[in-house]
C-alpha cells in the first residue's frame, strides 16, 4: 500500500513537473516578441444612417414630422485578396412599425483581372442610381428621384449570379456587367386592382421558370475618370405566374445614364452632373375592373413607362474661406410617365433644390426644398411642396 | 418583345464565353510585357491623382487617415467590386492610402 502511495505520488508529482515544463514551454513560444500579423480574414461593420424633419404641403394639407432613424449595417468578410461577401440590412420606421429589410447579400469571387462574379441578392447594375448613388450620405438630397424606389418602374435589386469586370483601354476605360435574376412579377390586379399591369420587382421564389436577364456597358472616355456613359438593358420572357393567363407576358427595360465630376478651378470648385432615363415596356395584357356594384369589367393599355432625372450640384473646394469649402448647391429635376389608362397612370414633374454642408466626406446636413405636380397616381395629382433637413452619416 | 429577349440572351451568352475566352487566354507574360511596354512611353498617373479621380466619382474621397492599412485592403476589394474599376487602377489607389493614412 506504502509503496503504491509512493508511486503515485511518483506518478502525480511527475505529472506536474512534465506539465509545469511543458507550459512554460508553450507560453515562452507565445510571448516571445512578434511584430502584429495582420490576419488574412477580415470583417467589417460599415453602413449609414440618416434622420431628419419632413414638412409636407399636399394641396393645402400640411403634414411635419421628424422622420427616418434609419439605419443601415453593412458587413463585410474578407476571405482572401479574392473571395468576400457583403450584407446590408435596413432598418427603418415607417408606419408607425419598425421594418427590417435585407437589402443585398451576396458572394464575390474575382475570376482574373477582368471577371468577378457575384451571387446572391445584389443591387443591379440597371443605370447607376440604385447600385451606386441611393445610401443617403451619396444622394446628394433626402429623397429619390421619381421612378425609383417605392412603386418606381426601375429594378432596384435582384436574386441569381453576375459577371463583371473593367478593362483599362489606356486612359479610357470599359466596365461590364451582365447578369441573370428571377425577374419581376407582374401584379394581375387580383390583389391590388388599382395596381393591375404594374411590375413588382421584388421575387425571392420566382413565380415561373423564365429567368430576366440584363447587363449594363459603362464607358469612360477620358482618362481622367470625369465622365461616363452607361447603357443598360433588362429583359425577361415571362413575368406572370406559370399556367396563369399572363404567364406570357413580356418585359424589356432599358436605361442610360450619365456622370461628369470634375474639379474646375476657373470656377473654383467641383462640378457634378448625373442622370438617368429609364424605360419600361410591358406586353399589354387584359386586366378586370369590379365596380362598385360588382359588375366586371375588361380593359386593356398601351403598358409603357419612363423616367428622368438629372441633377447638378456645385461645391467651391476651392474657395479661401473653410466654410464655403463645405458646401454645396444641388438642383434636380426628374419626371415620371406612366401608361394611359393604366389605373396608376401618372404624369409627374419634381424639382428639388438643396443646401448641404458637408461635415466630412461621409455626413452630410442637406436642407432641400422639393416640389412635385402630377396628374393622376396614387395620390390624385396636384401639386406637392416639402422641406426637408437631414442628416445622413456613412460610417 | 420575344424577339428581344431572344436577342439579348443571344448577346449576354457570346459576351460571357468571348470575355471568358479573352479573359483566361491572355497569359500572364502577354500581360507584363503589355505593361512594360505602357511604363516605357507613357507617364504614369500617381495613385494620388488616380484618388483624387476615381474616388469622388459617385461619394466624396475618403481620407486616407480614415482606415488603417486591413480596412483599406477590404474597403479597396469591395470597391474595385461595386465601382467596377480596373485592376490596376484601385491596386495604384490601394497602395497609396496604405502609405497616406
Ligand atoms: C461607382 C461608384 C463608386 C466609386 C467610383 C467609388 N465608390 Fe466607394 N462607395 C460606393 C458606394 C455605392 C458605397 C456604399 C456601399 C454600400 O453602402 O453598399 C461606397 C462606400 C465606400 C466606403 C465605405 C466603406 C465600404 O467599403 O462600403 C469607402 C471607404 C469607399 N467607398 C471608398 C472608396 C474609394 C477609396 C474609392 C476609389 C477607389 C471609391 N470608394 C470609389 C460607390 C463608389
Amino acid at each position: 500500500m506504502k509503496k503504491l502511495t509512493i508511486l503515485l505520488m511518483i506518478v502525480g508529482f511527475g505529472h506536474i513537473t512534465y506539465g509545469q515544463t511543458y507550459n512554460n514551454f508553450e507560453t515562452d513560444s507565445v510571448t516571445a516578441p512578434e511584430p502584429f500579423k495582420p490576419s488574412k480574414t477580415q470583417f467589417m461593420i460599415r453602413g449609414y444612417g440618416h434622420t431628419g424633419l419632413n414638412f409636407m404641403n399636399t394641396e393645402g394639407e400640411k403634414e411635419s414630422s421628424y422622420v427616418g432613424s434609419a439605419f443601415a449595417p453593412i458587413f463585410l468578410f474578407k476571405h482572401s485578396d479574392r473571395l468576400m461577401f457583403e450584407a446590408e440590412l435596413e432598418f427603418g420606421l415607417e408606419n408607425n412599425e419598425l421594418e427590417v429589410g435585407l437589402e443585398y447579400a451576396d458572394v464575390m469571387y474575382i475570376l482574373n483581372k477582368n471577371m468577378t462574379v457575384r451571387a446572391g441578392k445584389f443591387l443591379l447594375p440597371f443605370g447607376t442610381f440604385m447600385e451606386r448613388l441611393h445610401p443617403a450620405w451619396i444622394n446628394r438630397l433626402p429623397t429619390r428621384p421619381l421612378g425609383f424606389g417605392h412603386d418606381g418602374i426601375a429594378p432596384a435589386s435582384g436574386i441569381g449570379v453576375e459577371l463583371r469586370g473593367a478593362f483599362d483601354l489606356g486612359g479610357p476605360k470599359l466596365n461590364y456587367a451582365v447578369y441573370s435574376t428571377n425577374g419581376p412579377r407582374l401584379k394581375d390586379g387580383s390583389v391590388e386592382p388599382e395596381e393591375a399591369g404594374m411590375l413588382m420587382f421584388q421575387n425571392f421564389e420566382d413565380n415561373n421558370n423564365s429567368k430576366a436577364f440584363g447587363g449594363r456597358i459603362g464607358l469612360l472616355p477620358f482618362a481622367d475618370s470625369s465622365t461616363e456613359i452607361g447603357f443598360s438593358s433588362y429583359s425577361t420572357s415571362k413575368v406572370g405566374t406559370t399556367d396563369s393567363e399572363y404567364e406570357n407576358v413580356g418585359v424589356f427595360l432599358y436605361a442610360i445614364d450619365f456622370a461628369f465630376i470634375k474639379q474646375i478651378p476657373a470656377i473654383s470648385g467641383f462640378i457634378d452632373i448625373k442622370g438617368q432615363y429609364n424605360n419600361s415596356d410591358i406586353d399589354d395584357a387584359t386586366y378586370t375592373e369590379v365596380h362598385e356594384d360588382g359588375d366586371e369589367e375588361e380593359y386593356t393599355f398601351d403598358n409603357k413607362s419612363n423616367s428622368f432625372y438629372a441633377q447638378l450640384s456645385y461645391r467651391p473646394t476651392m474657395a479661401s474661406s473653410d466654410f464655403m469649402k463645405k458646401l454645396e448647391l444641388v438642383g434636380r429635376y426628374s419626371n415620371l410617365n406612366t401608361p394611359e389608362g393604366a389605373e396608376w397612370e401618372e404624369r409627374s414633374d419634381q424639382y428639388a433644390f438643396s443646401l448641404n454642408y458637408w461635415l466630412t466626406w461621409r455626413s452630410v446636413i442637406k436642407v432641400a426644398y422639393q416640389t412635385t405636380d402630377s396628374v393622376g397616381g396614387h395620390d390624385g395629382g396636384g401639386t406637392a411642396n416639402g422641406f426637408f433637413i437631414h442628416w445622413a452619416i456613412g460610417f | 418583345m420575344k424577339t428581344i429577349h431572344k436577342i439579348l440572351v443571344v448577346a449576354v451568352v457570346i459576351f460571357t464565353t468571348g470575355g471568358m475566352i479573352v479573359g483566361c487566354s491572355s497569359t500572364k507574360n502577354a500581360y507584363t510585357a503589355a505593361t512594360d511596354v505602357q511604363d516605357e512611353f507613357k507617364i504614369e498617373k500617381s495613385g494620388a491623382q488616380m484618388w483624387g479621380e476615381a474616388c469622388n466619382r459617385c461619394h466624396l474621397a475618403p481620407s486616407p487617415a480614415d482606415y488603417n492599412d486591413t480596412d483599406w485592403s477590404t474597403i479597396a476589394l469591395h470597391m474595385r467590386v461595386r465601382a467596377n474599376l480596373a485592376e490596376n487602377e484601385i491596386a495604384k489607389i490601394e497602395t497609396f492610402l496604405k502609405s497616406a493614412n
